[in-house]
């Protein structure tokens, strides 16, 4: 396994998957790097990438009256679109607060190779699908306001 | 021990300060000192208005000043925002259970506060600075709705500073100004190692103390473990009128501090 592979494999999104099965991701990814203020995506953007977050913290923004609110912030070990099962457009912007490495998986790329081994496919859904339940509980606790 | 437990003692405002638009912190000097526990609360009685359950938030190693954070939010705390220093206000307590702070002796201490839950726990966690050798590891996890709504800023900036304790605040929601994480109380958990063997305290909304709770149960962190710090609607503040009873329990006399494993079954009943 070469250093992307033991990269992707170090990453708790992928922790637990095979070496085979990381292997087969490895053509799908990148290594990148964000600066402090550069946007992964922005709203209104084709979501054709999943991002795991290396390092650094990533600013979940909705602009209202014109202003940037920051909604959520994730790190290190988080993924960033978790909606890439469902192809759709970013109704968020994700900002770089400062230097961000993260591994960026093509998405359709990733359908591909889940789509070529379904037992692969059905590992990432699954953590997707914790990742998904586990923001949406916190979004729901959020918009409860409970401190007003 | 309390002589006449319905008896106000009547004491005067020395010094208020606005800690938030509809937040204040009150202290009244008590030459002969005004002992308490952490996690302690006492009944602050308007004259003519009302009286209300208040948490102590001072230092209990300076019993002579006794100090209140109150959210001005009901008729009667709506009407203490407007008082002034030199008002003689009665006060009856101290009443309730405490933060086990003896019982946390030698372990690894997590504190855990929502919005004003910070006030109740202040007691406890300078208890525990003030006796920082006797207790491990001390962690302050603290969640507000805004950066705007963060209490205690400037303390929070000095516990910020210490080497002996790690301290993290997190918003719901923030604009450009705010560099610190964005998200819920227990999303910080995510970060802080975890033993059964710590004891952990936590105050804020009940809503989201179950959700904190329920983070600390899935990462191994018993029940024996956990201690909250309830709020009902409370009147005599000793046990005897039942406005603030829970089941079994009077918030009150039995409370508001409670260990969870004891809680936990009634948290989850609706309308209780």
């Amino acid at each position: 396994m070469d250093d992307l592979g033991r990269i992707l494999k170090s990453h708790p999104f992928l922790a637990d998957l095979e070496s085979s099965q990381v292997g087969f991701l490895i053509g799908c990814t990148k290594n990148l790097r964000f600066r402090a203020g550069e946007y992964l995506f922005r709203e209104g953007d084709q979501e054709d990438t999943m991002f795991l977050i290396r390092q650094g913290t990533v600013a979940i923004e909705m602009v209202r009256g014109g202003e940037p609110v920051c909604v959520e912030t994730i790190g290190a070990g988080d993924v960033l679109g978790v909606s890439l099962l469902i192809p759709s457009k970013s109704h968020l912007d994700c900002r770089a607060r400062e230097t961000v490495i993260a591994l960026a998986i093509d998405n359709r790329c990733l359908h591909d190779k889940m789509d070529a081994d379904p037992r692969l496919g059905y590992a990432i859904a699954m953590r997707l699908l914790a990742r998904t339940y586990d923001r949406l509980s916190r979004a729901r606790l959020q918009n409860l306001d409970v401190y007003r | 021990m309390i002589a006449d437990p319905y008896l106000p003692q009547p004491l005067v405002l020395a010094h208020a300060i606005r800690e938030l638009p509809d937040v204040f912190t009150w202290t009244f000097e008590v030459p002969g000192g005004f002992a308490f526990k952490p996690g302690q609360f006492n009944m602050l009685y308007v004259h003519g208005v009302g009286e209300v359950p208040i948490s102590i938030s001072g230092d209990p190693a300076r019993p002579e000043r006794l100090v209140h954070t109150i959210r001005a939010v009901g008729n009667v705390t709506r009407v203490m925002d407007r008082l002034s220093v030199g008002t003689a206000l009665g006060v009856r307590g101290p009443y309730g259970s405490a933060w086990p702070v003896e019982e946390a002796r030698g372990r690894d201490v997590l504190v855990i506060a929502g919005g004003l839950g910070l006030a109740p726990l202040r007691p406890a966690i300078l208890h525990v600075l003030a006796n920082r050798a006797e207790y491990g590891r001390v962690v302050i996890l603290y969640g507000a709705r805004t950066p705007a709504d963060l209490l205690f800023r400037d303390e929070l900036e000095r516990w910020r500073g210490r080497f002996d304790l790690r301290l993290e605040a997190i918003v719901d929601r923030a604009g450009p100004g705010w560099f610190g994480p964005v998200g819920v109380v227990p999303r910080l958990l995510d970060d802080v190692p975890l033993e059964p063997d710590d004891a952990v305290f936590v105050c804020g909304p009940e809503v989201m103390m179950r959700f904190v709770a329920r983070e600390l149960e899935r990462r191994g962190v018993p029940r024996q473990a956990i201690w909250l710090s309830m709020e009902r609607s409370m009147k005599c503040g000793i046990g005897l009128c039942g406005h603030c009873q829970l089941a079994g329990s009077f918030v009150c006399k039995d409370g508001p501090v409670f260990r969870f494993d004891r809680i936990a079954p009634l948290l989850a009943v609706r309308e209780l």
